[in-house]
């Protein structure tokens, strides 16, 4: 019988794999279990930077169980030593002539049980000459660093990219012009987006069929299908990806890794099916990071409005360039750090480089740059205000971008479709009674902070950042 | 260069006789067997999950003599003559447990791999507190990480559970 009853949009909807979940009938990637299957374990480099000289397997693979013992040698034979990251870098699936990072995928026994896999890993004998280590972007970029990529045609330092935007003339200009200048200097610390589910991947490669299929720990199924497409040579309708229930991704589960590869490559090699899952320790030393890079923000202000802002970013990518989206680093601070605000002037650096760390950069709780990058526009706002002895709501009003202005088009080339900042912050401060909480401050404090006010501001702020990021991804982040 | 492990070629077994979800388990088991890969290898309950390998995480929580253990640190040798109950074991004949019910009546979880976990140490508490306290049920989920960021609405569905226990 037909119901009158509304559903959808509003309702309360009880989720379909809750069922399941509370169970224990849930299907993550360790709980797929296949006739023949074998076992994968990673003998991972000690070392941050170190030659290899030559790797000694013999022992591991005499070990009752081991079928295989693969290294970058072997897979190099077969073109696999090498694979293309998602930002059109390449990154080594087995070390061969130098490992780059500590962690770094060495050797890979494949055997029976995980067990007997770890005890022959434990075998593996490797010489190792070590290099110096580079462990920033600075360092990384000094004259005469070590080269890390020396296995690259043409690679000649540490440099990954370079991108600019803005007009940096008429910044210049704005900053030589400037009553007053501003600046900030922020390390946003590398950091693991630690799903409780570590990697991993049942690979099977049929070889009655020659078809593959890759049970896997993926947010990004087809994006992977087609990165195994480029790796094994086959067509993508010869590579299924089965993303299972997944055990929180938050970012680390987008990009590729060498466990994937090696396990399907060994699976193609032997003709059983190889599963391959990560321990913790795996997962935070050699996967997909987010952050870690420095930013340099300058704000210039005549009178009390903005007239321009630089802002110079250094990135430390690790030894593979293997951020998840190739543009969105660079896109997302360009197109977010100039905030709401109305600034004629503006000229952004974004500069990438090699260091002797894990590669990866994956967007965290989708932060691609984004949160780092409102952060210095409005943490620059808040020293501007009290260096000018302003109310800080009160800067900001004066300098957001006004409603007639839309469709507004920012100094580093973004449009804006549309938006009322002032209304939507005047409602925020009504909201919070944000005068009254000054004049408990001025009451508490004699005119400075006190903490309890500090977290209040922290909430006023927010809610004005929140509206500039949802306004800038409508403008186009690329994604 | 590492020695061979003492266990190669030769790995010293056991039989054990465990007793999950009521019913007695004997096998044959390495004694170095975790206790989560028993469960979840040898026996095929793979509700258990494994998440930090370190005792940290608590995803691979179960009830040992109705106590929570983290059994991947634990040996399956250890677990001999004892009774483990596992997130399979919570329902019963007359249907789910309440604290599933109140999992999933409360959005207690998003994922899904610290839920088994989270609720085998809920069970606990409950037994031994029927009514606690929002303080108590924190401390008791101490042990639990929950990456998806729910511990608010965990601790509403435990607090929903006592209720439903304290309705029965």
């Amino acid at each position: 019988m037909a119901t009158t009853e509304i559903r959808g949009i509003g309702h309360s909807v009880k989720r379909q794999e809750d069922a399941r979940f509370i169970q224990g009938r849930g299907t993550y990637v360790d709980d797929v279990v296949l006739p023949g299957m074998l076992h994968l374990e990673f003998l991972r480099s000690p070392y941050a930077h170190a030659r290899i000289n030559s790797i000694d397997t013999s022992a591991a693979a005499a070990v009752p169980g081991v079928v295989a013992v693969v290294t970058g040698e072997l897979l190099a034979e077969h073109n696999l030593a090498w694979m293309p990251t998602l930002s059109g870098d390449t990154q080594a699936v087995l070390a061969t002539d130098k490992v780059r990072f500590q962690g770094q995928e060495v050797a890979a026994v494949i055997a029976e049980s995980p067990y007997i896999a770890k005890d022959a890993v434990e075998l593996i004998d490797v010489d190792y000459e070590p290099l110096q280590a580079i462990t920033s972007p600075q360092q990384a970029l000094e004259p005469g660093a070590p080269v890390i990529r020396d296995e690259k045609e043409g690679q000649t330092d540490n440099a990954i990219y370079h991108w600019e935007a803005g007009d940096k003339e008429a910044t210049d200009r704005a900053f030589a012009e400037a009553d007053r200048v501003v600046t900030l200097d922020t390390f946003y610390p590398r950091c693991h987006p630690a799903p409780l589910e570590c990697c991993g991947c049942v690979a099977d490669v049929n070889p009655a069929t020659g078809k593959a299929t890759i049970y896997m720990t993926s947010q990004a199924p087809h994006a992977h299908r087609t990165l195994f497409a480029l790796v094994a040579g086959l067509p993508e309708h010869k590579i299924r990806i089965i993303s299972p229930d997944i055990g929180g991704g938050f970012g680390n589960k987008v990009p590729i890794y060498p466990g994937y590869v090696v396990a399907t490559a060994a699976s193609l090699l032997i003709g059983q099916p190889v599963k391959w899952i990560e321990d913790r320790t795996g997962n935070l030393i050699s996967t997909g990071f987010a952050r870690d890079y420095h930013m340099h923000g300058e704000l210039a202000l005549s009178g009390d409005r903005i007239t321009g802002l630089r802002v110079k970013m250094l990135s430390d990518n690790g030894a593979f360039f293997a951020d998840a989206q190739p543009t969105t680093c660079k896109a997302g601070l360009f197109h977010i750090v100039t905030g709401s605000y109305d600034i004629p002037a503006a000229h952004v650096s974004a500069v990438g480089a090699y260091t002797n760390k894990a590669p990866g950069g994956v967007a965290y709780r989708c932060s691609f740059r984004v949160t780092e990058a409102a952060y210095c526009i409005e943490r620059g706002m808040d020293i501007l205000a009290q260096k000018l002895g302003m109310d800080p709501a009160e800067l900001r009003l004066k300098n957001f971008i006004k409603p007639e202005q839309f469709p507004y088009h920012s100094a580093l080339g973004w449009e804006y479709d549309s938006g009322d900042y002032a209304t939507a912050m005047k409602k925020g401060m009504e909201t919070v009674k944000y005068a009254e909480l000054r004049k408990e401050q001025a009451a508490r404090r004699g005119g400075l902070a006190s903490p309890s006010l500090l977290s209040h501001r922290t909430r006023l702020r927010r809610i004005a950042l929140s509206g500039s990021a949802e306004i800038s991804d409508c403008a186009g982040v690329p994604s | 260069m590492a020695e061979a492990p003492a266990v190669l070629g030769g790995a010293t077994t056991r039989p054990v006789t465990v007793t999950v979800n009521g019913r007695p388990r004997s096998e044959l088991v390495e004694t170095r067997l975790l206790l989560v890969h028993f469960l979840r290898q040898t026996l095929g309950l793979t509700g258990t999950h494994i998440g930090c390998d370190t005792t940290s995480c608590g995803a691979c929580t179960v009830l040992l003599d109705g106590v929570p253990v983290k059994s991947c640190t634990m040996f399956a040798v250890q677990a001999d003559g004892h009774e483990v109950k596992t997130v399979e074991g919570l329902a019963g004949a007359e249907g789910l447990h309440p604290i599933q019910e109140a999992f999933r009546e409360e959005h207690g979880l998003q994922c899904g791999f610290c839920t088994p976990g989270m609720m085998l140490t809920a069970t606990a508490l409950l037994e031994r507190s029927p009514s606690p306290s929002e303080e108590e049920i924190r401390w008791a989920l101490s042990g639990n990480v929950c990456r998806c960021t729910g511990y608010q609405n965990i601790v509403k569905a435990v607090a929903s559970a006592a209720g439903k226990l304290a309705g029965r």
